[in-house]
């Protein structure tokens, strides 16, 4: 428990004094600015402002585009970029357990990416103060399958991270995966056979525009991204207990 | 304390290392020699946990690197080759966070990290970041990381690297403590010199096998079964020669004259020595040297080398 503890807080340290993360913030907070005001110049939210979590959330660009992204960027130092400059061999060699190894690092990508999304809660505490009339319930529901998912993304991240120690591949690799869970239940979630019906139940927006936007804790969708997050870090330690075991 | 059988690494079709045996005991300071690719590294890697071996076993103060890796790495400290620590960090929070990691007590870390740092000379750099320290401070750093928590076995791949010789000097001072207080050692090198003034034993690789392992006493004669003598006289003459040329004939040994006072002598049995002295003595000669010339650690690697390659 000591060294996990040592090892979460080496990570989160790192990542606060790291200039490549702030610039990472301060990219996600400027887009993130103006996808909020593109929203909020929407007719549909400026009649209803309740309408603005599960527009963000849910069928905007924050979740289609931003979010996918951010996260396997963030993880490339994790793994992929202490293996290039050599820091993963004395970390791996000291007598600590490889999955505690994994847990410390994702969750202090975790920690670290909530100050991401504390940018986002800033931007709806601004618009109540001058005057939004704004429904708490969705905003925060909203923002947690938002957080939900930005966790589960992290964890892809850092599956990519620990193949490779080109930062490229680590990043490429965990953003294309984020894509993929994104836009291929998309692809078949219109067909009405059995495949829809699996691809509308693994479709993440869905989850937040209809649950977590809604106001709604959905316990499916909380399981579901639990689980998929939890399948990829037991990856990732399989990954660092292969590179051990496997001669 | 520190021991391999059999010990085999394949990577894919390349043979990295074939069935090397090693041991270590407490105390003992054991020198890896072999050139680029011999399979030093990997040795070492497979000792530190960090790569698994193809077959065969490797065991830290017997406990086996593959069933009990976690208590094996406890009794180990370990030095990569080209060590570095995170460069955010500051050589005090570096090794405040290894020593947490490696299971301190938060009481105990202050004093610990105290303690290596005393010891390796850090001190004076304990603020200073890693990235702004020498190569010299960087080792030392390593090595400091390495003996936190006093483990009983240390795992050193080139250690001397990019050291001056004031710095060299100093850190076979430190491996000649660590030793003496009951550490057992097992380092990497490709100084020649460094391995034959601090190494108890050597083990030579080349090509992922193990060539020789002994004392350096050991292999040399081993290796070189004809022992060469120089004997110098004050003054020479017939005479010398003389007595020379019985002897050759009875000790069966071959002699050569360097200059007119000193004789090259090759005797097929190292078992003679003693025997030609008396003989000289006997016959009233003024040897004012006696010496057997011995192959130093260089010419013994390169002879087993070029034994391989041939």
């Amino acid at each position: 428990m000591r060294a996990f503890v040592a090892l979460w807080k080496r990570e989160v340290f790192s990542m606060l004094v790291s200039p490549f993360a702030f610039v990472l913030l301060g990219v996600w907070f400027l887009l993130n600015g103006m996808l909020f005001v593109v929203a909020l110049s929407t007719q549909q939210v400026m009649a209803d402002l309740r309408l603005l979590p599960p527009f963000l959330f849910g069928s905007g660009m924050l979740v289609w585009l931003l979010l996918p992204a951010f996260p396997p960027l963030l993880c490339i130092r994790l793994f992929a970029e202490e293996h290039r400059v050599g820091t993963l061999e004395p970390l791996l060699t000291a007598p600590i357990r490889d999955f505690a190894v994994v847990l410390a690092k994702y969750l202090a990508a975790c920690v670290f990416f909530l100050l991401f999304w504390g940018g986002v809660l800033l931007l709806f505490l601004l618009l109540h103060w001058h005057g939004g009339n704004l429904d708490w319930a969705r905003v925060l529901g909203g923002m947690l399958g938002a957080i939900l998912v930005s966790f589960l993304f992290l964890a892809t991240g850092l599956w990519a991270s620990s193949w490779s120690s080109n930062l490229v591949l680590g990043a490429g690799g965990g953003a294309a995966l984020n894509y993929l869970l994104l836009f291929v239940p998309a692809l078949f979630e219109l067909n009405e056979g059995p495949l829809g019906s699996v691809a509308r139940s693994m479709h993440l927006p869905n989850f937040l525009d209809r649950g977590f936007s809604a106001g709604l804790l959905d316990s499916y969708a909380l399981v579901y991204l639990l689980g998929l997050s939890a399948l990829f870090l037991f990856l990732t330690w399989m990954r660092l207990v292969s590179r051990r075991w496997v001669p | 304390m520190i021991k391999t059988e059999r010990l085999t690494k394949h990577y894919g079709t390349i043979h990295a290392l074939s069935e090397v045996d090693l041991e270590v005991a407490p105390g003992e300071i054991l020198g890896f020699l072999g050139p680029n690719g011999a399979g030093k590294s990997t040795t070492l890697r497979i000792l530190s946990g960090y790569l698994p071996p193809t077959s065969g076993k490797a065991s830290i103060n017997g406990l086996d690197l593959m069933n009990e890796s976690l208590a094996a790495r406890r009794c180990t400290g370990y030095l990569p080759e080209n060590f570095v620590a995170p460069s955010e960090l500051r050589v005090s929070e570096y090794l405040r966070f290894r020593a947490a990691l490696k299971g301190l007590s938060r009481k105990q870390v202050p004093a610990e990290v105290q303690r290596v740092a005393k010891h390796l000379g850090l001190e004076p750099r304990l603020r200073q970041p890693f990235s702004a320290l020498s190569k010299g401070f960087r080792q030392r750093v390593g090595l400091a990381d390495a003996l936190l928590g006093d483990p009983p076995a240390l795992l050193l791949d080139e250690p001397f690297s990019g050291l001056d010789p004031l710095q060299r000097e100093e850190f076979r001072t430190i491996l000649k403590n660590l030793a003496a207080a009951g550490k057992a050692i097992l380092f990497s090198s490709h100084v020649l010199p460094e391995v034959e003034e601090i190494a108890t034993r050597v083990l030579i690789l080349h090509q992922g096998r193990s060539k020789a392992v002994g004392t350096l006493e050991d292999l040399q004669s081993h290796l070189h079964e004809k022992a060469k003598l120089c004997v110098r006289l004050s003054e020479a003459g017939t005479k010398a020669h003389e007595v020379l040329a019985a002897a050759a004939q009875e000790l069966d040994f071959s002699f050569e004259e360097q200059n007119d006072k000193s004789f090259l002598i090759e005797l097929n049995d190292h078992s003679h020595r003693s025997d030609l002295f008396q003989r000289l003595a006997a016959a009233k000669l003024p040897v004012i040297e006696f010496r057997e010339l011995r192959p130093d650690l260089d010419q013994l690697f390169r002879s087993l080398v070029e034994e391989t390659a041939t």
